[in-house]
């Protein structure tokens, strides 16, 4: 049997392989951690695992919310300790075959230069990776989790016990006519919102930043600033403000601007078509400064050179514009106008504060302008339909998730740094 | 081939040991029928900026029965929140102050456990007030106080309280409105619609059923065409509807545009602050000669389920809640306790303001307790401005509503 067979079997047990190696520091501190893994956390695997499983047996002595998340830690415990288990049978390994092949191995002094050496970018990427898997990947886990139970508010703890149901969530919603009926339909104006607002938006801002970037104009510092403020604000500020302006019989849309024009007033909170044309509008007006900023920047690195070419070649303004400035525009921005998408599927706050998801739909369980979001906000807090938000949520993500990932893998800032 | 074979095995031989663990069971139960031994300390917590009511009386109780009590203030609505996370780590209260219609909820999630009491105690309060603390048999806690909305008139422009609410609806007072209420709301909807003859749920002898909801009965209907005649004929503005409402109306009263509303006793104050002479009455009768059968809400104090001492908390619930310390309480928070004697007492019998809540508040009926509640809100909302708005008309508007709220009770509160 060869060194490498015999150094990997005996590293069954953590460590043995090394110290077989004749590596004996490395051996017996590999042991150590073993034995001191299994010491320390064997109460949390224990109670963890079998909290998972089962979510408890008895009220009131077992909590299953608490047990799902002690079984989610003792899931993250045992990644670690098997990754830790696998570098060890390679570690081993690797070292044996170096044996065969007669090659001396490392001295303690080089094992201790490589690991500061190669492991170094690791060494420091480490606590910020270890904090991510408890305030990103855990919470994550957590609410995949809850969608496939039956937490509500009739299965609390303690006086109740939650239960593993698999995917009857996703099922009841798109069997039961109201959860599908309002499902589809939430879902169209959410998608709808999306397209319809952040287009609008990024074509404001593409545009105002064009026209203020015009060489002869003057007062552009001045110009800018103005256009910016609505940046400035705080956005919750200006939704109240605007579902202030917008009330029908108060506001001064109606009563003043409208009104001096003649025309009668319009029912913006009470009629679901004008409520998502102001919301639109009001989005608009939230988002562009951000779009116009950015495309400001990218305009101020297009070399002059291009349009002076374009002009020899007797282009129009037009041309010049469609042919260079909005594709450099676009190519240069493309991945965050992307995301400016994702965040309005998911933009909560000009959806709840300007009417709260309002006004009603007759025969409806959301309002009529109620995003997805929005909706799961309310089944959540006022039906205690905690397995049904999360599993909706869940549906959510898939979408976000597919944009996303799609948005990344076709920018090229985000490849090259893959292949290091 | 080996390998995998050895998969399963393994898996086989890791469930098998899996079978083995768990948390293992405690020795020993409560031996039953022994006196409860005195604790050192219960813990209390009060709503915030309450305190000041209760700390006489928790310092009468320290000092006749040799317990400490920690008095802490938290906001009432955040307690439920945190007593979830604060009882099971055993950092949590033995007593929690809560609104009555919090208390199904607490009691199904098993956060507040029934409470045993005498006869005698009971008939120290208000019926209404106990049937509200009470959930599915079990009485639950005893009660601090009780509020309810109220008519608040601008004594400069009104001279005093009309009998009717049609009286209103010929006179202007000199303002621009004669009255606003936030009818689309339901909390305040609800009196017109249940003194018509409307009702939530159908009320069972103190038990409350989920699967009767009369909204949309004849009393209903014709609660909301009245409310929707407030609307139609000019009287209410259409700004006054929808989420911001409150507001507008707390607004339109205190630049004097509107010369009575109809508000809860937390409004008083606002009201003063802003400079209005403000008279409180019972509200004025609905056309069919009835009276407004508002939501009365009652707040009381509840004893957590994971308190190791029950027996003497639920004595503190009761010394701080008797007629001698409800007293002191109402005098220091002007929160009016539903206590029997107290009603006659002078100390609120000559307060105006407290006296017409304490009066409305027999008029009408505790808001459900039961969780179902939950699923109304939004429905009945929902009707009471579709038809507000002239979008459908009240009839239909109530039966789209309560189908809705069955089909929701009936996919959100599947018992099993």
């Amino acid at each position: 049997m060869t060194y490498q067979k015999k150094a990997m079997l005996l590293s069954v047990i953590p460590g043995l392989g090394q110290i077989f190696n004749k590596q004996w520091l490395k051996g017996s501190l590999f042991l150590l951690l073993a034995a001191s893994y299994f010491i320390v956390f064997f109460n949390t695997l224990n109670m963890g695992l079998w909290g998972i499983v089962t979510l408890g047996e008895v009220p009131f002595r077992d909590h299953s919310v608490f047990l799902l998340v002690e079984g989610i830690i003792a899931l993250i415990i045992i990644a670690i300790g098997l990754g830790f288990y696998a570098f060890n049978l390679y570690d081993a390994s690797q070292n044996g075959k170096k044996r065969d092949q007669g090659i001396a191995l490392n001295t303690l002094r080089e094992q201790y230069l490589t690991v500061v050496d190669k492991g170094f970018p690791y060494l420091m990427v480490g606590p910020g990776f270890f904090l991510l898997i408890f305030v990103v990947i855990f919470p994550i886990l957590f609410m995949i989790l809850l969608a496939f139970t039956n937490y509500d508010l009739y299965h609390s703890p303690p006086a109740k016990l939650v239960e593993w149901v698999g995917i009857q969530n996703f099922i009841d919603i798109f069997a039961l006519d109201l959860w599908r009926e309002t499902f589809i339909s939430v879902f169209a104006w959410t998608i709808i919102w999306t397209f319809s607002a952040t287009t609008l938006q990024v074509a404001i801002g593409i545009f105002l930043a064009v026209v203020v970037n015009q060489k002869d104009l003057k007062f552009k510092g001045l110009i800018r600033t103005l256009l910016i403020l609505p940046w400035a604000v705080p956005a919750f500020v200006s939704i109240l403000i605007f579902s202030g302006l917008f009330n029908e019989s108060f506001g001064a849309i109606n009563m003043q601007i409208l009104a001096s024009l003649g025309i009668d007033s319009i029912e913006w909170m009470t009629d679901p078509f004008y409520s998502k044309i102001a919301l639109i509008f009001i989005q608009s007006w939230l988002g562009f400064p951000f779009v116009m900023a950015m495309t400001t920047g990218v305009l101020q690195s297009i070399p002059e050179e291009l349009y002076e070419a374009a002009t020899v070649d007797g282009a129009s303004t037009f041309d010049k514009f469609k042919a260079i400035t909005l594709p450099m525009i676009l190519f240069a921005t493309a991945p965050i106008l992307i995301t400016q998408y994702t965040f309005n599927f998911n933009n909560f706050n000009v959806i709840y504060l300007f009417n709260a998801g309002g006004p009603p739909v007759a025969g409806q369980n959301a309002g009529g302008t109620d995003i997805l979001i929005s909706w799961i906000y309310s089944l959540t807090m006022t039906s205690s339909q905690y397995s049904k938000a999360a599993a909706i949520t869940v549906l959510l993500s898939i979408v976000i998730v597919t944009v996303a990932l799609y948005n990344f893998r076709k920018t090229k800032s985000f490849k090259d740094e893959g292949t290091i | 081939m080996k390998k995998l074979l050895a998969w399963p095995l393994t898996f086989a031989l890791a469930a098998g040991s899996l079978a083995a663990c768990g948390p293992k069971e405690e020795e020993g139960g409560k031996e039953a029928g022994k006196e409860a031994d005195k604790p050192k300390q219960l813990t209390i917590w009060e709503d915030k900026e309450k305190g000041i009511g209760t700390q006489d009386a928790i310092k009468a109780f320290e000092k006749k029965y040799g317990i400490k009590v920690k008095l802490e203030e938290k906001p009432m609505l955040d307690q439920q929140e945190k007593l979830r996370l604060d009882g099971r780590s055993g950092k949590g209260p033995d007593i929690i102050t809560t609104p009555h219609d919090r208390v199904g909820p607490l009691a199904l999630e098993g956060l507040i456990a029934p409470i045993k009491v005498s006869d005698e105690t009971k008939k120290l309060y208000t019926e209404s007030s106990i049937n509200a603390l009470t959930y599915d048999g079990n009485l639950y806690g005893l009660p601090k106080s009780t509020e309810t909305p109220v008519f608040v008139y601008n004594k400069a422009l009104m001279e005093k309280a009309p009998e009717t609410l049609d009286e209103l609806k010929g006179d202007k007072f000199g303002a621009e409105y004669s009255y606003l209420a936030n009818w689309t709301d339901f909390y305040f909807a609800h009196g017109v619609l249940s003194g018509m003859g409307g009702y939530v749920f159908k009320d069972d002898n103190g038990t409350l059923d989920p699967s009767d909801v009369g909204l949309a009965n004849d009393g209903g209907v014709e609660g909301l065409d009245y409310i929707t005649s407030w609307y139609k004929e000019g009287l209410f503005p259409k700004g006054i509807i929808g989420k911001d409402a409150g507001q507008t109306i707390d607004a339109l009263f205190t630049t004097k545009k509107a010369a009575s509303v109809m508000n809860g006793p937390w409004s008083f104050q606002p009201y003063k602050d802003a400079g209005i002479d403000i008279g409180v009455a019972p509200l004025p009768k609905l056309p069919n000669g009835e009276y407004v059968k508002t939501f009365i809400g009652v707040k009381g104090y509840f004893v957590s389920s994971y308190s190791k001492n029950q027996e003497w908390a639920t004595k503190l619930v009761e010394f701080i809640t008797n007629e001698e310390n409800s007293k002191v309480r109402f005098e220091k928070t002007a929160e009016i306790p539903p206590v029997v004697k107290l009603m006659e007492d002078p100390i609120i019998a000559d307060n105006e303001a407290a006296k017409a809540v304490a009066i409305q508040s027999e008029r009408g009926v505790p808001m459900p307790n039961i969780p179902e509640m939950a699923e109304v809100w939004t429905p009945a909302a929902n009707a009471l401005q579709l038809s507000a708005t002239g979008k459908s008309d009240a009839q239909k508007a109530l039966e789209g509503a309560v189908k809705q709220i069955n089909q929701n009770i009936e996919t959100n509160h599947k018992k099993k």
